[in-house]
């Protein structure tokens, strides 16, 4: 029964990754490599708080989801200049960059040992204690989420995300700013992340920089691409696929170590597969064309 | 970290704050510089190539690169063919395994009129297949090909460098002569710089596009699993070892000028050069974080690169 929970939890917390990073990738149509970053700073502001100034659950997630907000206007900026390939490759320096902050920054970060003996979360006097108190938090910060990115899908705002994505110079003859709207798709992603970040820190108590890898950001691009790119439902059901496929592999009885490689080697298999045959995934609208 | 900068080899003076051990140091640092720099520069040739060709990021070079090196070790340890004939059989199998990706993957998403971005999420999701595939064929530990210690290698003009590294920057010099020379002055080389610059064209008067990138991948694959193998025969071997030289490839290959050949070649030296002098006054933890600061303020403020034209012009 914790084990299901627990798979549970790390479902919502990944939604919360793919969702966001669908708004900036699958609605705007910028590939990022830097969710894991995003993902990586709210976890390490949470903890840092929760460790050095014992503030409550609340102010940190606040704060995480500032900071990351901050840092996902940098990461957009090169976007207005640069765009395509390139873009890619500017998002991946930011991932690596940030990484390496993590990794190196000892007095703040733990550097390679990480964090460790991140309290229990108190909210309104409640303590987070158990699995099943945190699925429950985690399930309605994930709900919050999906239902923030379906508002903002289905706006206004989200139409001149997906004319963007379509044709940007003709975004711009509409009269719509195109700078500002990919730079605010990046902040709001961002922000998003950094509260998976937040949730999984105090989840599970105890935070390293292997977590938040380049090979945990292309994780999240499978989601998104193999859900469907534009699809916000895809991303959900992509997320809820991907983390159970590879928890069935234990039950064939494979060493622990060979399945944390098969179940890469899955995603990554999918990940080819879906751009020669669908490159627009289970339910998006969007393959990647231009 | 960093496989080929290791730790400093024998003695550097008595002190850091002695002038002539300081000048020693610093000397050392800009060899190992340029050692780096020509790895760097040999991975990133072969990725500019394709770019310029066939217009999209081959992020999967860089397992063409430690494919290179486990198959020298497969051959000489599991097989135990003698090291020179590894070395031989690898740079033949290594290429083939980059024009199997090709033949497979990216030539039918080309039919099919994909994007460079569909390529470049396809070349990301064969780099993770392949390097578990690695991982669990021949483990996650780190393998050695060298029989016995470290050596120091021999001393050239006061800096210590190994035979391996050395065949490495002589590589690169003349792979970076070569391939500007070929792309020149042969029919090969008129055809790539053909395709390259407009495909449409090219097509229209009878030149078969796919063959052509093949050949650019041949070439890319040659000189990429060839700085593996002088790796692998200098150091240990990993099957994330191809990462690093792929990253500082693709830094190299954009602020030297991705269609520019000689471009990437000097982008190589001076990126090797700032990665390992970054040690002297900064910790070496943070030559990644300074090896991306430079590609990102060149994307930012040159995103051609120093030497390159048009950046969707692919000029060679």
């Amino acid at each position: 029964m914790e084990y299901l929970i627990h798979i549970c939890v790390l479902i919502c917390i990944y939604v919360i990754l793919a969702i966001s990073l669908d708004l900036i990738t699958g609605y705007t149509g910028m590939l990022s490599i830097a969710h894991a970053a995003f993902y990586g700073v709210g976890a390490y502001i949470a903890a840092i708080m929760s460790l050095n100034l014992h503030s409550p659950f609340i102010v940190n997630i606040g704060c995480a989801a500032t900071l990351s907000g901050l840092l996902g206007l940098l990461v957009g900026i090169p976007s207005l200049r640069i765009r395509d390939d390139y873009f890619v490759v500017a998002t991946f320096a930011f991932q690596v960059i940030i990484l390496s902050i993590l990794n190196n920054w000892m007095s703040l970060t733990g550097g390679s040992m990480g964090l460790s003996g991140i309290p229990q979360p108190q909210i309104l006097g409640f303590r987070i204690s158990s699995h099943l108190h945190f699925l429950v938090l985690a399930c309605l910060f994930c709900i919050l989420i999906l239902w923030i990115s379906l508002r903002i899908a289905h706006s206004p705002f989200g139409r001149v995300l997906k004319a963007i994505r379509e044709d940007e110079i003709f975004a711009q003859a509409a009269g719509k700013n195109v700078a500002a709207f990919k730079i605010l798709v990046f902040v709001i992603g961002a922000g998003m992340a950094s509260i998976a970040g937040v949730i999984y820190a105090y989840y599970i108590g105890f935070i390293d920089p292997t977590s938040f890898s380049v090979m945990e950001s292309i994780f999240i691009i499978s989601i998104v691409i193999i859900g469907g790119a534009g699809s916000l439902w895809g991303s959900v059901v992509a997320a809820t696929v991907l983390v159970v496929l590879p928890e069935l592999l234990r039950f064939i009885g494979l060493p622990g170590a060979m399945a944390a490689n098969i179940r890469q080697i899955i995603y990554g298999s999918l990940l080819v597969a879906f751009m020669l045959w669908r490159p627009r995934g289970f339910l998006g609208n969007y393959g990647f064309h231009r | 970290m960093d496989i080929l900068s290791g730790p400093l080899h024998g003695p550097i003076g008595p002190g850091r704050n002695d002038r002539v051990g300081r000048v020693r140091l610093v000397w050392q640092l800009v060899v190992n510089g340029i050692i780096t720099g020509s790895m760097c520069a040999l991975v990133g040739i072969g990725f500019g190539l394709i770019y310029s060709v066939g217009r999209f990021f081959h992020f999967a070079h860089g397992m063409v690169f430690t494919l290179g090196a486990y198959f020298v070790y497969l051959f000489s340890s599991l097989f135990s063919l003698s090291i020179q004939f590894s070395i031989i059989l690898a740079i033949i199998f290594a290429p083939f395994v980059g024009c199997l990706i090709e033949i497979v993957v990216y030539r039918p998403l080309r039919g099919k009129g994909a994007g460079s971005l569909v390529i470049l999420i396809a070349s990301l999701g064969i780099y993770v297949v392949l390097q578990n595939t690695i991982s669990i064929v021949f483990g996650d530990s780190t393998k050695s090909i060298r029989a016995g210690a470290v050596h120091e290698g021999i001393v050239f003009c006061g800096a210590h460098i190994t035979t391996p590294q050395m065949a490495m920057v002589l590589i690169c010099v003349l792979s970076v002569a070569m391939l500007t020379g070929i792309l020149h002055k042969t029919r090969i080389g008129h055809l790539m710089r053909a395709a390259g610059s407009d495909p449409g064209l090219a097509a229209a008067l009878g030149i078969d596009i796919n063959r052509v990138i093949l050949y650019a991948i041949v070439i890319a694959s040659l000189l990429g699993s060839a700085a593996g193998i002088l790796t692998a025969v200098d150091v240990d071997i990993t099957p994330s070892m191809g990462l690093q030289p792929l990253m500082l490839g693709v830094i190299a290959a954009i602020v030297g000028g991705i269609g520019s050949i000689p471009g990437i070649g000097l982008g190589g030296m001076l990126l090797g050069i700032a990665y390992h002098l970054g040690v002297w006054k900064i910790s070496s933890q943070w030559q990644d974080a300074i090896a991306f600061t430079i590609l990102l303020v060149f994307l930012l403020i040159r995103p051609r690169g120093f030497l390159g034209r048009r950046i969707n012009g692919a000029i060679l």
